[in-house]
């Protein structure tokens, strides 16, 4: 089966998210249910000049290694993905999950455990992304299980897929640089404020963003992509947020949400479904229970839940923070094993103010007012 | 699921590889070998290995002979290089999902693309011959390969599982078993001087003096069950007729008939792919001189599927391949053809060492006696 979409999001996320040029090493990295996809990428990325290097897992083996793994096992780091991080030039990578339910039964503490094993390698490509040295772009390749997460048909998701990268338009790289020229414009915005207050049902939440970058996520790391993200200063989150959307993390589910933060710590944590092991992940780490990122939602392609992070938090007119580890180029200092999402839909009844100033209302920012225009 | 898969794994874990807690176990297999991948990477955690998977789709080595520069054709990954440093054990699962896709590439580019591989098989190749690592290849069965042997997927499991022994109460105890009486075998045969070989339109003497024989019981491959070893390069006169095609580069040579004059190829016809057999001849200087004589002795191989890996372990044949021979067994033939011919006497066939007639119609006439130490024997 040729669908001309995979050609196309091969094209985009090869040429422009990557922007991969000729002899880089580009590692292309998804389950063997991408096969399709890696398909089309590996012969773009031939196309481009550069030297494809699948990193291919199969289903089951992260499964095998969280059960019977023992402690050396769990924390062992391969060298040769130590070598990858410290090598290539591009990361592409496509998630493609055939159950995404598929280590609900897991222990916890070894989850957790394993998630930090993974960390050094994780913040040393970040590093590495920060400072120029590696591009990389995360995608999702449709499968039956993120569909049915969605609530879909397979048919229904392949649609919602593609059409949130854009790619129904005639000219997808078009339409996502005059995107980014849209989202550029609220993140200078932002950049000129200090304290941000958000309210909402369950919510009234204050944050310190003096002095961070606010970063526009235009396609270049995230298909789809479509935010604006900074790292609020470590010690200035204050008050309480509910979140309305379920939290999803390795494959747990967590409903009802709310957080209390005293000077930058979250002091309270319930939930009306998983509220163990939504302590367990708090508990992970020093950093994990602050935050590390802070980001308004602004891709209206998006426009429902579908229990994946790559899309929700993307969704316009909702708020997301992570609890755990910042972006380095957003100047954020909380380091961490986790870097859990969490999102607050913000389309009715929520205001979002800045430096005491009304800025955003019901899901959008306020056009036309305080200098800036769209 | 199938509990054949993971005895399949559980012997090449304990009996190829003898794996051991903390060591780096690389698995190499095409995605389609799932059902045996995945039992290998579980028994191999619960061994305390630190297995991971080399995974590769089918389809991605053809794009790039299709459609790779010259330096992408021939480029070798420098992590790729490294990382054959860094393991203790691998396994390689040669199953394909099509194993005839390369016969419309070019075979120039193809050739390129095969040699930049090579770099990295030499390069695990030297580390397995210093006993550094240990390394183990076998199949999964597919569609592809079960199309090759004339059956279904369901008779190609069959035949797969019995050659491997793996629904025998104790395989790994078979496989050393096996490992004992061949080592025996292989011994036997380091006193031979000179075997003869008498068949249908087949009569070829064969020098072997001075010569090591080697016993495969399953360390390398698995399903396994052969001795071998390099000829004397200069010693091998008569006619041989290979009663089963020979593949090379995934093309056939029928019926192929050979008179060999002091250990060189002086005459060959073939009822198929004769002119192909010509030029692989022609390759290079050493691909007119023999490189290995060698018994099949796997009983439960009883047919031809098309597939080395069991064709040269057939019980009751002998195999002879045309090319390189193996160093460390005394072979001194070079060449980039290693062309493996196998002749069926399990009918009318007999072979003479130094006079003596050791086999007849498939089989040896008596066991040898056991070895003393087996110990060394890899």
């Amino acid at each position: 089966m040729s669908d001309s979409r995979h050609e196309r999001l091969a094209d985009v996320l090869v040429d422009f998210c990557a922007g991969v040029r000729e002899g880089d090493l580009v590692t292309l990295e998804s389950t063997t249910l991408a096969a399709p996809i890696l398909r089309a990428l590996y012969r773009r990325v031939l196309a481009a000049g550069a030297h494809p290097l699948p990193r291919i897992s199969l289903e089951g083996m992260s499964e095998s290694l969280l059960k019977y793994g023992n402690e050396e096992q769990l924390s062992w780091e391969n060298p040769v993905r130590a070598d990858d991080v410290e090598t290539v030039d591009v990361r592409i990578v496509l998630e493609a999950a055939g159950n995404t339910k598929r280590l609900s039964n897991i222990d916890p503490a070894r989850l957790a455990r394993q998630q930090r094993s993974a960390e050094r390698l994780r913040n040393r490509y970040l590093e590495r992304a920060a400072a120029g040295e590696l591009r990389w772009v995360l995608t999702a390749y449709p499968t039956e299980a993120a569909a049915q997460d969605a609530s879909m048909s397979f048919a229904e998701y392949e649609d919602f897929v593609f059409g949130s990268a854009f790619l129904d338009d005639p000219d997808p790289v078009a339409r996502w640089r005059e995107f980014g020229e849209r989202i550029d414009r609220i993140a200078g915005f932002l950049a000129s404020k200090r304290q941000l207050r958000v309210v909402s049902d369950g919510t009234d939440l204050r944050l310190n963003v003096e002095g961070r970058a606010w970063i526009s996520a235009k396609g270049r790391e995230n298909l789809p992509d479509g935010e604006v993200f900074t790292a609020p200063l470590e010690t200035s989150v204050d008050g309480e947020i509910r979140f309305t959307y379920p939290a999803v993390f390795n494959a747990r589910q967590v409903d009802d949400v709310r957080l209390r933060f005293e000077a930058g710590e979250v002091v309270e944590a319930t939930a009306t479904r998983g509220e163990e092991f939504l302590r367990e992940m708090i508990g992970m780490d020093e950093g994990a229970r602050r935050v590390g990122e802070f980001a308004f939602g602004l891709n209206e392609a998006v426009p429902v839940f579908t229990r994946n992070i790559l899309f929700d938090e993307k969704i316009g007119g909702t708020v997301h923070l992570a609890l755990g580890t910042a972006y380095p180029e957003s100047g954020g200092l909380n380091r961490s094993a986790l870097h859990w999402d969490l999102i607050c839909d913000l389309r009715s009844g929520s205001e979002v103010y800045a430096d005491g100033e009304l800025v955003y209302r019901d899901g959008h920012f306020l056009y036309g007012t305080n200098g800036w225009s769209d | 699921m199938d509990p054949r898969y993971e005895r399949l794994a559980e012997v090449v874990l304990d009996h190829s590889l003898a794996l051991k807690p903390g060591q780096v176990l690389r698995i190499e297999a095409e995605a389609v070998a799932a059902p045996l991948f995945l039992p290998l990477h579980r028994e191999a955690i619960k061994r305390g290995a630190h297995a991971y998977a080399a995974i590769d789709l089918g389809g991605l080595k053809e794009l790039l002979v299709a459609h790779g520069s010259e330096d992408q054709l021939s480029f070798v990954s420098p992590i790729a290089l490294r990382e054959m440093d860094t393991i203790d054990a691998a396994i390689t699962i040669w199953s394909e999902t099509n194993t005839r896709s390369f016969s419309r590439a070019d075979a120039e580019r193809r050739k390129r693309q095969l040699a930049a591989d090579q770099q990295l098989a030499m390069r695990r190749r030297d580390r397995i011959s210093r006993g550094e690592i240990r390394w183990c290849g076998t199949l999964c069965p597919t569609d592809a390969h079960a199309q090759d042997a004339d059956m279904s997927l369901e008779e190609y499991e069959d035949f797969v599982f019995r050659a491997c022994h793996v629904l025998d109460s104790d395989p790994v105890g078979h496989w050393r078993r096996i490992g004992e009486r061949l080592q025996a075998r292989a011994a036997e045969l380091g006193t031979v001087r000179e075997l003869r070989i008498v068949g249908e339109d087949t009569d070829l003497a064969v020098v072997v003096e001075g010569r090591t024989w080697r016993p495969a019981y399953g360390i390398q491959n698995l399903p396994d069950g052969e001795v071998y070893t390099s000829p004397v390069e200069t010693g091998i006169n008569g006619t041989i007729r290979f009663g089963f095609p020979a593949i090379f580069g995934g093309r056939e040579v029928d019926d192929a008939r050979l008179r060999f004059e002091d250990g060189r190829v002086v005459a060959s016809e073939a009822a198929g792919g004769e002119p192909y057999l010509k030029a692989l001849l022609g390759m290079d200087e050493g691909a007119a001189a023999a490189g290995e004589i060698a018994f099949g002795l796997n009983y439960e191989i009883d047919r031809f599927t098309r597939n080395i890996l069991f064709d040269e372990k057939i019980g009751g044949t002998m195999h002879l391949a045309l090319g390189m021979g193996f160093e460390d067994l005394g072979g001194r033939n070079r060449s980039a053809l290693h062309l493996d011919l196998i002749c069926d006497l399990r009918r009318e066939g007999e072979v003479y060492a130094d006079g003596e007639l050791i086999w007849r119609s498939g089989s040896f006439l008596r066991e040898p006696e056991p070895a003393r130490d087996i110990a060394h024997v890899r």
